[in-house]
């Protein structure tokens, strides 16, 4: 556990896409398509994936072993199986809890400095 | 028909897509390919249902980028491989700063955001059938079967022709009877009739017409996405020209039958009155009908009107002569349109031009490239540096 929390703490700061599709696994095992449009969703639609970054950031982050591709299909009947879901790894959740962690210091950071408001 | 039109952009986009993948290194295509065109397919029915073309155009827009800078940042990575962590990571997001790179990435960027962008307008454009009827066409002063009449050159013929054959008084027999209104309302526009002069914009929009040099002889040429239907068209026109002009002779011919008539019988009552007075004027100076002119002022008033008479006469059988020969051209009609060519439905699309289009895509892809990549170049060696490393080294 040691190891991982130092391995994920070498990583940071992580680059926005990472975070985001890191972040949009952080709710569950999803397919490219699902990881894509968490991601939208997140961002108000601001980040918008394309194929060849989101598989490219996917296949890197395989690399890292940060997240893992999963087996399971959440239903065989309806889901399509030329479809390849992914989960995150122990390294993987550390690095985006820890990353969010960040964010959150940032934040309070910005807090400290009346830059922002805490919300209603 | 609308469902196939959407299937095709969608499956043209998806094809163009799966070829773009070949951008990528071996490797990352054979791992990652199927997966990412069943992304990208994913995301073509999202931005049809979203907006239509508008929706796969925007989706264009972001995809041919993406697929530049990762395609090259893949084949950067597959000549150069790392072995940690933060350099794989790097690889990917750090920036292509220096001016070589930045002008190969622009370059690359706008050649396949233009050709992209004509292959799929190419390909999403509906195809379009071209069939050709010809027709030999001959002016009303022509000479005419009987002999009669003169041949004069018109030197506006051939364009009056054109402007006839594109006015109403062809194409609306034609939009008759073929019920343009009605089968042209049900394909374009939700099955609601449309008037006929809404048909006759569409009709004249897919009309053209042609002179063959130094013939009389016009093509009619009509376009249609159904190679029958442009067929079947061109055939139409060309026959409905041909019945008008024959309409439109007879009439001619019947209003002049009509005046030589008149002026006939006015000419048979002078005639008639002339006579009387001339023989009233005989029997008055006593002259025998045999007799001939005897230059004596006494009877100087009857020889004049005899002559009157004679010329009279002879104007009355030069009327007789000319109704004979009407009477002749209109037993025998002139074929002023002869259409020596059937319309027959083409075998292949004759729109769009797609070698064409991609050429012109590709041309101007290239140009549009070596500027913006110009401009990259430029810019980068201006203000560029090293980029930065969004990943803390491991």
């Amino acid at each position: 556990m040691a190891n991982s929390k130092s391995d994920s703490q070498n990583l940071l700061p992580l680059t926005p896409a990472v975070f985001h599709v890191l972040l949009a696994l952080a709710g569950g095992e999803l397919h490219g398509y699902a990881i894509m449009q968490e991601v939208a969703l997140h961002t108000d639609g601001q980040i918008k994936m394309g194929p060849g970054t989101l598989y490219g950031t996917v296949k890197r982050l395989l690399e890292a072993r940060l997240i893992e591709e999963s087996d399971e299909r959440p239903d065989p009947q309806l889901d399509d199986d030329r479809r390849r879901y992914y989960r995150l790894t122990g390294v993987g959740e550390e690095a985006v809890r820890a990353e969010a962690q960040r964010y959150a210091q940032i934040v309070e950071l910005a807090r400290g400095k009346k830059l922002i408001r805490k919300p209603a | 028909m609308a469902n196939d039109f959407n299937h095709r952009a969608l499956t043209v986009s998806q094809q163009i897509y799966r070829a773009l993948l070949r951008a990528y290194p071996r490797g990352h295509r054979e791992e990652y390919g199927p997966a990412m065109a069943h992304l990208f397919r994913d995301q073509c029915r999202e931005a049809w249902s979203e907006a239509r073309g508008w929706g796969l155009t925007r989706l264009w827009l972001r995809t041919v980028p993406d697929v530049v800078n990762t395609s090259v940042a893949e084949q950067l990575a597959a000549f150069n491989p790392r072995k940690s962590m933060s350099d794989k990571m790097s690889a990917l997001f750090r920036p292509l700063t220096s001016p070589s790179s930045a002008f190969f990435t622009a370059f690359i960027a706008v050649f396949l955001l233009v050709l992209g962008t004509s292959i799929l307008i190419t390909f999403i454009l509906p195809e379009s059938y071209a069939s050709t009827a010809k027709i030999r066409v001959e002016s009303d002063d022509a000479k005419g079967a009987s002999g009669a009449g003169s041949k004069l050159y018109d030197p506006y013929f051939i364009q009056t022709e054109f402007e006839v054959l594109q006015s109403q008084l062809v194409l609306n027999p034609v939009i008759q009877r073929l019920n343009l209104q009605v089968n042209w309302g049900k394909r374009y526009y939700n099955g609601e009739k449309l008037k006929t002069a809404e048909v006759l914009v569409l009709l004249k929009g897919r009309l053209r017409l042609t002179p063959v040099r130094n013939t009389s002889i016009i093509e009619i040429t009509v376009y249609s996405e159904d190679r029958h239907e442009a067929a079947e068209l061109a055939n139409a026109i060309a026959e409905s020209y041909r019945d008008y002009r024959a309409k439109a002779h007879a009439e001619l011919v019947s209003k002049g039958m009509a005046a030589l008539l008149q002026q006939f019988a006015e000419q048979e009552t002078e005639l008639r009155q002339l006579q009387a007075r001339t023989e009233d004027f005989r029997q008055k100076f006593k002259i025998a009908s045999d007799a001939v002119a005897i230059q004596a002022s006494a009877e100087q008033p009857y020889w004049e009107l005899k002559q009157q008479l004679e010329q009279r006469l002879d104007l009355q059988r030069l009327l007789t002569a000319k109704i004979d020969a009407a009477k002749l051209d209109a037993q025998m009609p002139r074929t002023l349109v002869q259409i020596i060519d059937t319309a027959e439905p083409g075998r292949a699309p004759v729109r769009p031009n797609k070698p064409l289009d991609i050429m012109i895509g590709a041309v101007a892809g290239g140009g549009l490239g070596l500027l913006a990549g110009a401009a990259s170049a430029l810019f980068s060696a201006r203000f560029g540096g090293r980029g930065r490393k969004p990943v803390a080294a491991g």
